[in-house]
């Protein structure tokens, strides 16, 4: 009778042990580890060290971007932020705007081509471009999940959204964009209702196909000989399946944004903002002129740092939310 | 099989009908929804004119970017007069116009009113300017009364239009019946007449010659890509108006460019000298020896029009060139290190190249193509710009590369992802439960799965390998079709952007049924009969 516990607390069997009924309700239960999805991904998360950095970093990008444009009153447009009237203001290199303003933080980019300086200007760009790609990225991922779930799910809506999909796909997005650009003034607004208006497409067909892939296994069958609503097999069976693929899906979406709007300005066709693809068009001449090189470089770096960061935290995030990596 | 030549056709017919639904949208676009006053905006000649001479501009550049049909009266009074209805005694009354209606002469006035009955029973408006006077009564500078009649093109009939007039079969009638060109016809030679003026050796060439037809030689060798060429059937995408002016975009997109290239050629007239013109291409020109000498002293039939040799590729080669080495780079780098990354998963190599995919996929296309165009510049001392009239192959280096780079990336991971996807598969297990080794089962079983799905994209990727690629076309200035679109739309090329638009939903939808087909060869169990399906 001498067993490990009865020496630990100089107890009898009977004062450790209580006797307990029967009770067939009871004995039904299930139990388990308590389980939380999203404290599970955010586990899996932060367990890389790598991860905490990189989204340190881009919380500090973000910051900096909304926060310095702000603590400055930053205007493209306004004094003292242009020396439109003093010419040797104009393209100079970080060591001769330091020499010329004075040591400050403005000027360690150098200046741009209205003696503007160039660090205050990537600043408000990423401000005006990191905004453009979440507003666009939650709108399309919002309309093109909604939309892709239903179309994966009915049968009727799948004939006829292919075929708007393959009308639409085949009508070039430069030129929805142009003349949405030439309707409405090239504003902030009228760019995000341009990519979004088609935006949204590409996305719901490419939830279609993984809902249609997911559909019909056995466990969603089972579920619906069950009697379990549409609403619900969607809701509980379908949608955290689908996650990972939607953070997965947003790590590229979020970036591509911030690509296509350097591109589209990039042909002459952006908005009127100063945003990042802005700053490189404007300079683009400067690239190849020698001494006036930081003008271009920093926007094209910042807006590729944007890019790969968002990404790798969207790619890592999906990775997380895969419930199969929280063992 | 001929259940899959049914699919096909299906497919086929059900393409023609979102091709169609595409064309609409983009005339919708073009047409009807923007603003078309827009296109005066840079127009020098339109903010130096003034008053009634500044609407009938106006409306008569309307009617070139295909907004509307427009017909001033003058041309009405030209026809009247080629049909005998008018003398030209009579004319200058007929075109005298009062200074308001009321003040038109008695011929005028019956010809004015013949050409508003008939123009507003086809549907036009008539416009009738009133002069435009000064306090002293002087007509003002472009002032002068004026009447003209226009309708707006509805969407039906211009579509209707835009796909009758997309194929010409070319006859003997085009040539108007009421032109004398002697006998019309077409006639077959074994000694095509370009290579057999003037010589006394008689060279074999057969070619067909047409009179009466558009053009002169309808078939003909020669020696340039692809040797024969025909010209029965003709392809009409749309007129170009600012950006080629005047030349269909499929001549725009095909035609050579660059810088002449002369060469000794005896002319019909027996005239020698160095020149560039292509006599093959001959097209009719009504009355054209009349009026131009340099014509009348080389041809000896109204077939002058012709087009010049040049030294550069057209827009679609120079696309398709530096397109297909970079897409057959690609599957060539692309394939096997994603394959590679799959099989030693995890390894040295899948790290550096998932680190490459993310900085592709990542990193705004601009920024890495001017990255390549940097570093090839000042490391590599590569040539940066692109020169037409150059025969250096060095120049083609750094755009097929910055090409290559996002297709590279782009296999990989899509490589990668299958091989992975068909690793954990139970026919993989049980070759290794077999005892094969793990490079046999890799190289035999694996890859060939994994390669199906990739195959789908082959036919797409060497198709729109001609359509070019817009940013890198830009910045190594490649003469290629990438820009087109671009450019039309920023010139208002109304006829381009429907031309280029047609264009590419025609390869697109080409690709995507090829791609299909091919991959139904390569996995036997894919089938598009109807019954498997």
């Amino acid at each position: 009778m001498d067993n490990e516990l009865n020496l630990k607390y100089n107890m009898t069997d009977e004062e450790l042990f209580a006797p307990v009924d029967h009770n067939d309700l009871e004995s039904e239960k299930i139990t388990a580890p308590r389980y939380s999805y999203w404290r599970s991904v955010f586990r899996v998360f932060f367990r890389k060290k790598i991860n905490i950095i990189i989204l340190l970093l881009l919380v500090f990008i973000i910051v900096f971007a909304y926060v310095y444009p702000a603590i400055i009153h930053y205007d493209p447009d306004v004094n003292p932020y242009v020396n439109l009237l003093d010419s040797s203001s104009k393209h100079l290199g970080p060591s001769a705007a330091m020499n010329y303003f004075g040591k400050n933080i403005h000027w360690i980019l150098g200046t741009g081509a209205s003696g503007e300086s160039t660090f205050d200007s990537i600043w408000y760009g990423s401000k005006i471009s990191i905004s453009l790609a979440f507003i666009c990225a939650a709108i399309n991922m919002t309309v093109g999940v909604l939309v892709g779930a239903v179309w994966g799910f009915s049968k009727r809506v799948d004939m006829f959204m292919t075929e708007v999909y393959n009308i639409v796909g085949n009508v070039p997005s430069i030129l929805l964009i142009s003349v949405l650009a030439m309707l409405f003034s090239p504003t902030f607004w009228t760019m995000v209702f341009a990519l979004t208006v088609i935006g949204w497409l590409g996305i719901a067909y490419f939830i279609r196909t993984q809902v249609v892939i997911i559909r019909d296994r056995e466990y969603n069958l089972a579920s619906r000989c069950l009697g379990t609503s549409t609403i619900k097999i969607a809701m509980k069976n379908i949608l955290p399946f689908m996650t990972s693929v939607i953070v997965t899906m947003l790590a590229t979406e979020l970036p591509s944004y911030i690509s296509t709007e350097v591109f589209l300005a990039y042909i002459g066709m952006g908005m009127s903002d100063m945003s990042l693809g802005r700053l490189i068009y404007a300079a683009e001449g400067a690239m190849v002129t020698p001494g006036w090189e930081m003008e271009f470089w920093s926007p094209v770096a910042i807006a590729s740092v944007i890019a790969v960061v968002l990404y790798v935290v969207g790619q890592n995030l999906g990775d997380a939310s895969d419930p199969r990596t929280h063992m | 099989m001929q259940q899959m030549g049914k699919y096909l056709v299906k497919r086929l017919l059900h393409g023609i009908v979102s091709i169609i639904c595409v064309v609409i949208i983009v005339m919708i676009l073009v047409y009807s929804l923007l603003d078309r006053e827009i296109i005066f905006a840079g127009d020098p000649n339109y903010s130096k004119m003034q008053s009634n001479a500044r609407v009938s501009y106006m409306y008569s550049r309307y009617e070139s970017f295909g907004y509307v049909d427009y017909v001033p009266y003058s041309e009405f009074i030209n026809e009247k007069l080629s049909t005998g209805e008018l003398t030209d005694e009579l004319r200058a009354d007929a075109v005298r116009l009062g200074k308001t209606a009321g003040d038109d002469n008695e011929t005028a006035k019956s010809f004015t009113n013949q050409f508003t009955e008939l123009y507003k029973s086809r549907g036009y408006e008539i416009i009738r300017l009133d002069a435009d006077v000064k306090s002293n009564g002087q007509v003002k500078d472009g002032g002068q009364a004026a009447i003209f009649a226009y309708r707006d093109r509805p969407l039906i009939s211009r579509l209707v239009s835009y796909f009758t007039d997309m194929f010409y079969i070319d006859n003997i009638h085009y040539v108007p019946d009421t032109v004398d060109i002697g006998k019309r016809g077409l006639t077959f030679t074994l000694f095509d007449p370009v290579y057999n003026t003037g010589t006394s050796s008689r060279k074999f060439a057969p070619a067909i010659i047409g009179n009466g037809t558009m053009h002169k030689y309808l078939l003909y060798f020669d020696n340039n890509f692809p040797f024969i060429h025909q010209n029965f059937l003709t392809l009409h995408l749309g007129e170009s108006y600012t950006v080629n002016r005047g030349i269909d975009v499929f001549q725009t997109m095909t035609d050579s460019q660059g810088s002449y290239v002369l060469h000794n050629m005896t002319f019909p007239t027996g005239l020698n000298e160095d020149s560039a013109d292509d006599l093959h291409t001959a097209t009719y020109a009504q009355g054209s020896r009349d009026i131009n000498k340099v014509y009348a002293e080389r041809f000896l039939d109204d077939y002058t029009n012709v087009s010049t040799t040049k030294f550069g590729m057209s827009r679609l080669g120079y696309s398709f060139v530096i397109g297909i080495i970079s897409t057959i780079l690609a599957y060539i780098l692309g394939l096997p290190i994603g394959l590679l990354m799959a099989r030693y998963k995890e390894g040295i190599l899948d790290k550096i190249g998932t680190v490459y995919i993310m900085f592709i996929i990542a990193v705004p296309s601009l920024a890495y193509i001017f990255l390549f165009k940097a570093i090839g510049g000042s490391a590599f001392h590569l040539p940066t710009v692109f020169n037409i009239d150059s025969t250096d192959k060095l120049m083609y280096i750094l755009p097929i590369i910055s090409l290559a780079l996002p297709s590279v990336a782009n296999l990989m991971k899509w490589m990668r992802r299958y091989m992975i996807d068909q690793m954990n598969s139970d026919y993989v297990k049980f070759a290794r439960s077999g005892g094969l080794s793990e490079t046999e089962i890799f190289a035999k079983h694996i890859w060939k799965n994994a390669a199906i799905p990739i195959t789908h994209g082959i036919p797409g990727s060497v198709i729109f390998a001609m359509t070019g690629a817009i940013i890198t076309e830009r910045v190594y200035s490649v003469p290629g079709a990438g820009g087109l679109l671009t450019v039309a739309i920023n010139r208002y090329d109304n006829g381009v952007i429907v031309g280029v638009t047609l264009f590419y939903a025609v390869l697109s939808v080409i690709s995507i049924i090829l791609g299909d087909v091919l991959m139904s060869m390569v996995d036997p169990r894919i089938s598009f009969s109807e019954k498997a399906r």
